[in-house]
């Protein structure tokens, strides 16, 4: 187990340092110059040669990218062009919303999905089983910035029985929760939809497998043979589908923290890059991917825990 | 199996609760009831959502519009326009006189403090000019005081400044809120990008970058504290969002309103709509520096082929047409410009396009991705199909839509220019005078003659006389069919209707000071 955590540590350094290169590179040959959006319209071509100069960005790439990377060894990961805050500053603001609305949107998302793809195997071919799996194709297909509004019109406006948005309040007041609510099921409802549909047939494959009909035939009772011989067999692929969608999850954060005025690191990234706030967007993107190694370690972490035979020493 | 069946019940009563409400939302609501905890006016925070976060509050320093909604709440300019007369009134000054053409005296209000209580005096005016003006402040905005030569301190309250040449916009300059004073002990003490200090109507409490900025009210206020006490600045960057706060009571202001929003926020029961007529205007350009550019039959060409009221009524309400570049509510406008441009012609825009054959060759149509630019776009894109030429839109972001107009890499484009000062030279000079193609003048437009008379509009005192070298400038740039004016904006506020009191002013600015509860 440590071994595999060391392992995956010294990854992360190297798949930080591809990431950070591809966003570099990206933003310096993307169009627009940081600089027109710091001096604003009436800035001459003398006031956008000084803020280049000032920003370092007449240095040639390399010279750029070599200074960042010393920098960010160091810890320092630069400030912002525009706000002049430190990128560290700004995360850390951001960073707690942003983990709030992920962890309660994949509460929602797991809830939901397990719930609804259980029924739909428990229950084949019912109309259970077809109301489910037609709600996890929509729960897919809906946008959401669709859902997202549309949910505020209903729950917010018209029936006022939660807030529009803002997540200012902390998570463990009524208040607090009750503003989570609605970013959580707008951005949990995809990936709730996906782990469904990954339950559904994964707990049909293991339902008819030997060992668990020769546990029926032993007479073992129903729920002891879901809860303990089949569901806990069918949940590796639903895990890996889970640790999968926290990365769709967190790219969706972008559009759900901007429809719910949400201050989060998803918004900051878009902001940035319409910005050209290159530092900030370098900044947001290594924390996102990150986070996502991290989540997808835990998940390879809780696999030994819920089947025994995998075993990474 | 109960429950499973009664979780299904709720998943779909929910689904079908969200179907029904596209309707309902829109209607209007009967809301006496749910209204109660809502935009009560007793409640002590009014909110304003701002779809984009302030860059920073110091005037110095920053040169966005999102900052300065903040900063002309906590700082004070020596001037201010009157929206009514579009005069420009003393504020902070007292009175000024100009003693020649380049020797100005400035008295000032007395007895007035900053909120961390240093005095108001010379001393802090020629603090903030000096530190505006200074080449290693590198001020965003250091241009508004660029013929400045010498600020000399006559008493506590008297100050003189000398210009290097007459500066007939000086006085326009120091109502913009860039040159808002600020406090000397302040800003040697602390960060004022971070903590604002003035002499305006409320102080500043707190900051949180990509939340909100808090204000309080300056109980002190020289002209009179304001009735609102604490007043609060969120960031919601989706306007549709901000809407449902408002009408949810969350929020009790929003401004610049989109018009495809306007029949929602109309029906709003518990919303006041404000529109005053603007300063902005929208236009069409083209690059000058292309040679077919240069061909004026091709501009009347095309400036006939464009049905500027069929654009217009597109915008529910919120355009005011006329030719006149500069707007009826800027500085220098006379209103024989409105119909001074080409008019709309089809047929003879059609006979010119036969004639030189301009349907051979396509023109590409810059815009912008955002605003009105779109529909802009599309709708002129069509009418100019329809006299026969061949157009190719391309749609750009905003960064790249600067960077790639003021490198003129286009044929003709949109473009906007709000002029938060409303005077008709500082719409010219940043956006058609020759000394600025290539920057701000993305039309890349060179005309001496023109150049000229906006030198001239700068340097002359007598305002009578500029309004008259403005109307000249003007009237020569619509013979030249050098832009084609789409429409003249209309500014836009929504506020809760347990408020009144709101200023809107026609550049777009407002202020919260005479605000009160009913």
């Amino acid at each position: 187990m440590i071994a595999l955590i060391v392992r995956r540590g010294i990854q992360l350094v190297f798949l930080l340092l591809g990431i950070s290169f591809l966003v570099f590179s990206s933003m310096y040959i993307a169009p627009g110059d940081p600089a027109t959006m710091v001096g604003g319209p009436t800035a001459t071509e003398s006031d956008l040669e000084a803020i280049r100069d000032n920003l370092g960005l007449n240095d040639p790439f390399l010279v750029q990218y070599g200074k960042y990377l010393k920098n960010a060894a160091q810890g320092d990961f630069g400030y912002s062009y525009q706000t002049k805050q430190t990128v560290s500053e700004a995360i850390a603001v951001r960073f707690p919303n942003t983990l709030k609305l992920a962890i309660a949107s994949m509460i929602v998302a797991v809830i939901i999905g397990i719930f609804a793809g259980l029924i739909s195997a428990l229950k084949h071919n019912s109309w259970l089983d077809v109301t489910s799996t037609t709600f996890a194709l929509a729960g897919i297909s809906i946008p959401n910035f669709w859902l997202g509004a549309l949910l505020i019109l209903v729950f917010a406006v018209n029936l006022q029985w939660l807030p529009v948005g803002g997540l200012s309040d902390p998570f463990y007041t009524v208040e607090g929760l009750k503003q989570l609510v609605l970013p959580a099921i707008t951005l949990g409802t995809g990936s709730a939809a996906m782990i469904a549909r990954m339950a559904r047939s994964s707990m049909l494959e293991v339902i008819k497998a030997d060992y668990v009909r020769t546990a029926r035939a032993k007479g073992v009772k129903e729920r002891n043979v879901i809860w303990i011989h089949t569901l806990k067999n069918a949940m590796i692929p639903v895990i890996t589908v889970i640790g999968l969608n926290f990365g769709f999850l967190l790219g969706g954060t972008i559009i759900t923290e901007k429809v719910f005025a949400i201050n989060g690191v998803g918004r900051l990234m878009i902001d940035s890059i319409a910005m050209r706030d290159f530092p900030m967007v370098q900044g947001s993107v290594l924390l996102v991917a990150t986070l996502f190694v991290v989540v997808n370690l835990i998940v390879d972490i809780v696999y030994t825990f819920i089947d025994p035979r995998i075993s990474y020493d | 199996m109960k429950k499973t069946v009664w979780y299904s019940i709720m998943l779909i009563a929910m689904l079908v609760l969200a179907a029904c409400s596209g309707e309902s939302a829109s209607a209007p609501k009967n809301s006496d009831g749910s209204k109660d905890e809502g935009p009560a006016a007793s409640s002590e925070t009014f909110t304003f959502a701002t779809t984009s976060d302030a860059v920073g509050l110091s005037p110095t320093l920053t040169n966005d519009s999102m900052s300065a909604n903040v900063i002309e709440h906590v700082y004070d300019t020596l001037f201010a326009r009157n929206p009514e007369t579009k005069e420009i009134e003393p504020k902070l000054a007292e009175s000024y006189e100009i003693k020649d053409d380049l020797t100005w005296v400035f008295k000032l209000k007395e007895g007035i403090k900053f909120h961390d209580g240093t005095p108001f005096n010379a001393e802090a005016v020629k603090y903030t000019f000096d530190k505006l003006r200074d080449p290693a402040t590198a001020a965003p905005r250091a241009s508004l005081l660029e013929p400045v030569d010498t600020i000399t301190v006559i008493d506590e309250n008297t100050l003189e400044i000398k210009t290097k040449y007459p500066y007939g916009v000086f006085l326009a300059a120091l109502s913009h809120s860039n040159a808002a004073i600020i406090s000397p002990t302040a800003d040697q003490a602390q960060d004022l990008m971070k903590d604002p200090v003035g002499t305006g109507p409320f102080k500043f409490v707190s900051w949180t970058p990509g939340d909100q900025v808090e204000l309080e009210a300056n109980e002190e206020y020289w002209n009179g504290a304001p009735a609102l006490k604490h007043v609060v600045f969120k960031v919601v960057p989706e306007v549709s969002t901000a809407i449902s706060m408002l009408e949810a009571g969350e929020v009790q202001f929003i401004d610049n309103l989109p018009p495809e929003q306007m029949k929602r926020l109309e029906s709003m029961q518990n919303v006041n709509v404000e529109k005053t007529d603007g300063t902005p205007v929208y236009y069409l350009t083209f690059n000058h520096s292309k040679e077919m550019n240069q061909d004026p039959e091709f501009r009347k060409a095309v400036a006939a082929a464009i049905d500027r009221d069929a654009f217009i009524s597109k915008l529910n309400g919120l355009g005011v047409r006329s030719d006149s570049i500069l707007g009826p509510q800027v500085f220098g406008y006379d209103e024989s410009a409105d119909n001074a441009g080409s008019a709309y012609d089809l047929e003879a825009a059609k006979a010119l396009v036969e004639k030189n054959g301009y349907g051979d060759k396509p023109i590409k149509l810059l815009t912008a991705n955002r605003g009105t630019f779109t529909l802009m776009a599309e709708i002129v894109q069509a009418q100019l199909t329809e006299a026969g030429f061949k157009v190719e839109i391309e749609s750009l972001e905003w960064a790249t839509f600067l960077d790639t107009a003021r490198s003129g890499q286009y044929d003709i484009t949109f473009l906007s220019w709000s002029n938060v000062t409303g005077d008709g030279s500082e719409m010219f000079y940043p956006n058609f005078h020759s000394d600025n193609a290539g920057t701000s003048n993305r039309a890349q437009y060179k005309n001496p003659e023109f150049d000229k008379l906006v030198v001239e509009s700068r340097t002359t005192i007598d305002q009578e006389e500029r309004e008259v070298i403005l109307d000249k400038a003007n009237k020569l740039m619509l013979e030249d069919n050098a832009a084609v004016v789409m429409y003249h904006g209309i500014v836009t506020a929504a506020m809760d209707k347990a408020y009144t009191g709101l200023e809107l002013d026609p550049n777009g600015k407002w202020s919260l000071t005479n605000v009160t509860g009913k």
